[in-house]
């Protein structure tokens, strides 16, 4: 690849209600312990976006005001830019408030809808019930094997799939998605949406890779990844799994 | 004097002697469920008893400090506060702190109540307690998992408060200038008297706002907050570049500060009754802070700056906040932090020591620590791994916090991670040259954990013996 590997990361200021940002510090940290040239642009309100200039674009999650702001300037200003990237293969991680932002529109409960950029076939309603907890999920890794992954949701909006979008992995402890039909997060061709905070990648580096992979690979569709070593990432996942499992989720409580 | 509340307390004096000998934690609430179980209305059956009446101390960062340094002062100016300390600040733990410091009959044997309430039992415990002052130190983005989001947890607060105002028209308030969401507190209305504290001295602000950052809209319009210093977090001098609506001027303010690493600090405190110095003897401007608010409240209760002084510069460290414990020649200082702002003050603090550091990082996910451990993902620990010498990761989330580190930046292979917490404590400590200092960098739990084991080990003496013997 001519230039260094990319990333966008979208409202950091606004949209990081929970250590998300973890996640970009792990995708950089990866391509610099690879001698992989890499850089991270921080695009904020109004600003706006060439959607060729970057790899993967990183958006998390955000209280209840933050996100309303970002929905309207992705509205008024990049949501054509990234509708854009996303029809051409770049990656997309987003997180909670960011994953509803992109999918067709959230339902707030006290009755407005604010539209998506439609990146997603999803949509989340706004419900008195919220999801807060360790969850684990469980998902088809990129040889065919399940692999697991491990998280933290804390979520009002239950988010539900349409026809054409398929789930980031299966919920094995936690809510997921909408609490009733055992999936969690959404993803579609390079564009991941999640509840999992944690943050998620950092435990999850097998996610980060695949991302990686996937970004070089629209530049370069025999690049490899030289693999590291992770270990401590591996424990950790292993030792959050076993709490998670040995901890129910904090429960259902209302707002 | 009742029966019913003479039985409470008995048995509340019953429960902590029994907690006591268990072993159990001092942050412990049993002792106060009891109490409570016997009589539901001995909080403010004892509050109203006490003579000088009650101050509250609320807020995320700062009450146990600010607290304890108003307790200080008190003692000098030859009060008896009654005081729940170790942080037990739910309405249980007040609740036992008052039965311990009555006798049997209930009646208090001090005479003006001092307690650090959570946040969100402030409500409640200003309902109980009536007090004649309340303190609020800041409001951080601390264990979102319990409290969900910040601004209706502030409106809450606000409306704790004025019912308060309704009920006694001449309650105090005093609120941090500094932070937006606490300085607006008071608005709800009824209160003659909103008092604030902060700091005025910019030579240790930065431009611009840190990235952790929260409350940031204007209260008044919602528009996005302009701060032309910050201090940390996001406290600092804001306006409304919308509507208007600014920062208030601070009664109590920091008008000349002088920082001095794990010292301290030196302030020169302008008030309402004139310029005073006070000596700081906790690092960061945090702590500044606290003793700002435990200056102002003193002062606000008829205290008079020489006392304040003297009170302040004997004031020596709280439970597990930058408690400095000797252990087999080395020197541990203890620092709890519970959330990004607060860690990051730590780093800065720490790292102004120089050389490469000797590093204890004991992280939790109970429930008083917060379930998620996400928030680490938000402190700078890079700063911390550029000063980092060795690294041992501990607690019940030793993984997430030795991976945390290797992100920072220290390599792996020098991160060691010992779930066990006195095993932990035993390496860091054979890691760290005689002489030499370990920085022990813990989450809430998790300092109690350890304090435990430095117990056994013989370093520190229980905490409530600590306690009688001042």
């Amino acid at each position: 690849m001519s230039r260094p590997l990319t990333i966008c990361h979208l409202y950091p200021e606004l949209m990081n209600i929970y250590g998300d940002r973890g996640n970009v510090i792990t995708l950089r940290r990866r391509c610099e312990w690879r001698g992989m040239p890499v850089e991270v642009h921080e695009v904020s309100l109004r600003q706006r976006i060439d959607p060729d200039q970057y790899d993967i674009f990183f958006l998390g999650g955000g209280q209840d005001r933050e996100q309303v702001l970002v929905c309207q300037d992705l509205l008024e200003v990049k949501g054509e830019a990234l509708r854009s990237a996303a029809a051409s293969g770049a990656c997309f991680l987003t997180v909670c408030g960011g994953y509803q932002l992109l999918g067709r529109y959230f339902l707030t409960y006290t009755g407005e809808t604010l539209p998506g950029i439609e990146i997603f076939d999803a949509w989340t309603e706004g419900a008195q019930e919220r999801f807060i907890g360790n969850m684990v999920i469980e998902v088809t890794g990129p040889s065919g094997a399940p692999l697991r992954g491990v998280g933290f949701e804390n979520h009002s909006g239950h988010t539900y799939l349409g026809e054409t979008a398929r789930p980031l992995g299966r919920v094995v402890t936690g809510y997921g998605n909408n609490g009733v039909d055992g999936m969690e997060g959404c993803r579609v061709g390079n564009a991941i949406g999640t509840y999992l905070h944690g943050s998620l990648l950092p435990k999850n580096p097998w996610l980060a890779d695949e991302l990686l992979l996937a970004a070089l690979r629209r530049h370069d569709a025999g690049a490899t990844l030289a693999p590291l070593d992770d270990f401590m990432e591996e424990h950790a996942r292993d030792a959050a799994i076993a709490r998670s499992l040995g901890h129910k989720g904090i429960g259902r409580r209302n707002r | 004097m009742s029966l019913r509340l003479t039985a409470s307390v008995a048995a509340g004096k019953a429960a902590t002697a029994l907690s006591r000998r268990l072993g159990a934690g001092a942050g412990s609430n049993f002792p106060g469920r009891v109490v409570l179980g016997i009589e539901p209305r001995a909080l403010q059956r004892m509050a109203a008893e006490l003579p000088r009446g009650n101050v509250v101390v609320s807020g995320t960062n700062g009450k146990t400090t600010t607290s304890n340094m108003l307790a200080a002062i008190l003692r000098e100016a030859g009060l008896h506060p009654v005081h729940n300390r170790a942080g037990a600040n739910l309405l249980s733990g007040i609740t036992a702190a008052l039965a311990q410091g009555s006798d049997l009959r209930g009646r208090p044997r001090g005479d003006i109540g001092l307690f650090e309430v959570d946040e969100a039992t402030l409500p409640a415990a200003l309902e109980r307690l009536q007090p004649r002052l309340v303190v609020v130190t800041n409001l951080f983005r601390d264990q979102l998992d319990r409290y969900g989001e910040l601004e209706s947890l502030g409106r809450k607060m606000s409306r704790g408060i004025a019912e308060l105002a309704g009920r006694r028209t001449d309650a105090l308030l005093l609120l941090n200038a500094d932070d937006p969401l606490v300085a607006t507190l008071g608005e709800e209305g009824g209160l003659s008297g909103v008092s604030f504290f902060g700091i005025e001295h910019e030579g240790y602000g930065t431009r611009g706002l840190e990235h952790a950052s929260d409350s940031t809209h204007c209260r008044v319009c919602g528009a996005l907050l302009h701060y032309s210093t910050t201090f940390f977090g996001h406290m600092g001098k804001y306006a409304c570049p919308n509507c208007g609506a600014a920062r208030p001027r601070p009664d109590f303010a920091a008008s000349s500060l002088q920082m001095r690493g794990v010292e301290g600090s030196s302030v020169t405190v302008a008030s309402p009754l004139g310029s005073f110095e006070i000596e700081v003897r906790v690092p960061g401007l945090y702590n500044v802070h606290n003793a700002l608010a435990a200056a102002g409240a003193a002062a606000l209760l008829g205290i008079e700056p020489a006392i304040i002084q003297r009170g302040l510069s004997g004031f020596s460290t709280a439970f597990g906040r930058s408690e400095r414990i000797q252990a087999r020649g080395r020197e541990i200082v203890l620092v709890l932090s519970k959330n990004p702002a607060g860690f990051n003050e730590v780093i800065r603090t720490v790292s102004e020591a120089g050389g490469k550091l000797r590093l204890l990082l004991a992280l939790n996910d109970l429930i008083a620590d917060g379930r998620d451990i996400s928030w680490i993902w938000d402190v700078d620990f890079e700063n911390l791994a550029a000063v980092a010498g060795s690294v041992t990761a501990t607690g019940l989330r030793a993984w997430d916090m030795g991976l945390r580190m290797k992100y920072a930046g220290t390599p792996a292979g020098e991160i060691r991670v010992i779930e066990d917490m006195g095993e932990a404590l035993d390496q860091a400590l054979e890691d760290t040259e005689p002489q030499g200092t370990l920085f022990a960098l813990t989450t809430y739990t998790a300092t109690l954990k350890l304090r435990d084991e430095m117990l056994r080990r013989g370093f520190v003496k229980p905490f409530w013996r600590e306690e009688a013997a001042r």
